[in-house]
């Protein structure tokens, strides 16, 4: 179990990080907030208020995971620490694994640390907390950090450098959050030859499309947990979270019946994938690279 | 069989030849010391043997086993001080000593260890990004020794250490030899390689020009020892005198120093002065140091290449 004692000294290291836990504290702070928020509007609903938290983290989940993760390799190559972590008896493929969990681990922690502290405001201000809801919306979120940090890990592993990490996950972030919301008007214009209609479906492909990014799976997955979109959940155009109640939502959105790659469950197949193939992808140039 | 074994090892990086054609073997038990100026190819050698760089041509063995085939085999048995290493600043000198011990499942106390090599109970607590390159160099070198290693390979174990911090290096290098670790430890410093190594290989440009013991070295580049003698008067045409076994004789201010091939040469040198009429006030010998040795080779070879160019 090489790569398990990679992993626990990579997250040893990375506790001792005073920006992750200014992250992480940072993190709490908004999950707090977005939890008093119905409160605020006078909606004595705590499910509402985990509702803008998911909508929060939709974007924070991915900027926190790639900053914790996005040096886990890269880092090491530019300061000459993988000369000790590789000169001990570990593969380089110990060392993507290990490095995969351990930072997974770290954010894992932070995101969980954050919605306890969301679950302590949501208890005091509204006096309960609806379980079921709120660990749902905890491990989903985890599930959609996990991702991030597969992303950031195979960028890390592809990377020799951290300026080049850090521009690949830059731009990746930016891909992910904005220009992604494009890719279906690009797609309908092209389809159509114009912009979409209120209303008009799409075919269920270019919905698929759309859902591959991972924080328009995570956005599905938590309105199927959550039963509808919150109030005033502002997702993309004709997605995220601002539809329904999670695939049910999609009928009527696609032409036809909605195939199983839009079901919930498949939108942990995306989010697995996400963990798992940059990853694999990143290995494969790091276990051929000169150090 | 031989603990590192090379065969036509090659590294080019584009068009940059890093090492040529580099067949060395190194015997079990020996302290084999890796010389030549800095950019001559050691550090890449070392990297192709631990798998941190693939060869563009050739084969590396080390402990039997193919250096990029079984890297994790060879690195459980191998103790590591790498050229360009990082550290884990945040972590603690112990903690960057239990990692290795966790990773080669070793038994040593992590205590122990930092005590072998200099670092005290209060450095050893303390996060490494706070340590000089001397400690540092210490506490990797004390990760290198994690797990009784087969063979230990130092890239310049003395980069950064003060003279008695290089003399300490010099003795765990020395008590590990003994216990029958073979060393292998590069060097551009060479009176490093000198006090401890039992062989050394030269390295320049790339290639592997040199390979002997320090003996056999001075033997066959002919600059044994040299003699000093102060007279009280330079005797004319001494410079063009032929004396068997000196290759160089000169005179200066008073002092004729000579070149000799071999000790009884310098007998020989005293007799010849005082027989062409001067009076010798002083006698001052000494052995060629490595760095003569060094010099004498890297130029020679450097000379022969550029020779080899023009032709």
């Amino acid at each position: 179990m090489s790569w398990s004692v990679v992993a626990r000294k990579d997250f040893e290291d990375a506790l001792r990080s005073r920006m992750l836990w200014g992250i992480i504290g940072l993190f709490a702070v908004l999950m707090a907030v977005s939890a008093l928020v119905p409160d605020l509007l006078d909606v004595a609903d705590p499910v509402a208020g985990y509702g803008i938290a998911a909508d929060l983290a939709e974007t924070l989940v991915p900027v926190t995971a790639l900053v914790a993760a996005y040096l886990a390799i890269a880092g090491e190559r530019e300061s000459g620490s993988i000369k000790i972590l590789l000169g001990a008896p570990h593969s380089r493929l110990d060392v993507t694994i290990g490095k995969l969990v351990g930072r997974a681990g770290v954010v894992v922690v932070g995101i969980v640390a954050g919605f306890l502290v969301a679950g302590v405001v949501t208890l005091v201000v509204y006096g309960e907390l609806a379980p079921s809801e709120f660990v749902s919306v905890t491990l989903l979120t985890a599930a959609l950090g996990v991702a991030f940090v597969g992303i950031a890990v195979g960028i890390s592993a592809a990377t020799a450098t951290r300026s080049r990490a850090m521009a690949l996950a830059i731009g990746l972030f930016f891909v992910f959050a904005l220009l992604w919301d494009l890719v279906p008007l690009g797609i309908t214009y092209l389809r159509t030859g114009s912009l979409p209609t209120p209303g008009a479906t799409v075919p269920a492909w270019q919905m698929l499309i759309q859902h591959l990014n991972p924080s328009v799976a995570f956005g599905q997955l938590v309105d199927a947990a959550l039963g509808g979109g919150p109030p005033g959940g502002a997702g993309g155009p004709g997605g995220g979270t601002g539809g329904g109640g999670g695939a049910a939502a999609l009928t009527g959105q696609v032409s036809g019946p909605v195939p199983f790659y839009l079901e919930d469950w498949f939108m942990f197949v995306i989010l697995g994938a996400w963990t798992v193939v940059p990853v694999a992808l990143g290995y494969l140039r790091f276990r051929d690279a000169d150090l | 069989m031989g603990v590192i074994e090379t065969e036509g090892l090659t590294k080019r990086f584009g068009d940059v030849r890093a090492v040529e054609e580099l067949d060395l073997t190194v015997e079990a038990g020996e302290v084999f010391g890796f010389l030549g100026p800095n950019g001559a190819g050691k550090s890449t050698t070392i990297d192709m043997l631990l798998d941190f760089v693939r060869p563009t041509a050739g084969t590396a063995r080390v402990l039997g086993y193919d250096a990029q085939e079984s890297p994790t085999e060879i690195h459980q048995r191998v103790g590591i001080l790498p050229e360009g290493y990082g550290l884990y600043d945040r972590l603690s000198g112990r903690k960057h000593v239990e990692f290795m011990v966790d990773s080669k499942d070793a038994s040593d106390d992590p205590g122990r260890i930092l005590e072998l090599v200099g670092l005290d109970g209060e450095d050893a607590e303390r996060p490494v990004g706070g340590y000089s390159k001397g400690m540092a160099q210490r506490l990797v070198l004390g990760m290198a020794l994690v797990g009784d290693p087969d063979l230990l390979i130092l890239d310049e174990p003395s980069t950064g250490l003060d003279p008695n911090g290089a003399r300490e290096v010099r003795e765990i290098v020395r008590e590990l030899a003994d216990d029958g670790t073979t060393v292998f430890f590069s060097s551009h410093v060479l009176g490093q390689v000198e006090a401890v190594c039992d062989r050394v290989g030269i390295m320049q440009n790339g290639r592997l020009i040199a390979v002997d013991t320090i003996d056999g070295l001075r033997d066959s580049t002919g600059t044994g020892s040299s003699i000093e003698l102060a007279v009280d008067s330079v005797p004319e045409g001494i410079e063009t005198l032929v004396i068997e076994g000196v290759s160089s004789l000169t005179a200066r201010d008073g002092t004729i120093r000579a070149t000799c091939l071999e000790p009884e040469a310098k007998l020989a040198v005293i007799d010849r002065v005082r027989a062409e009429g001067a009076t010798v006030r002083d006698i001052a010998t000494s052995e060629s140091s490595l760095e003569d040795l060094f010099t004498a080779y890297t130029t020679e070879r450097g000379a022969e290449s550029e020779e080899e160019v023009r032709a």
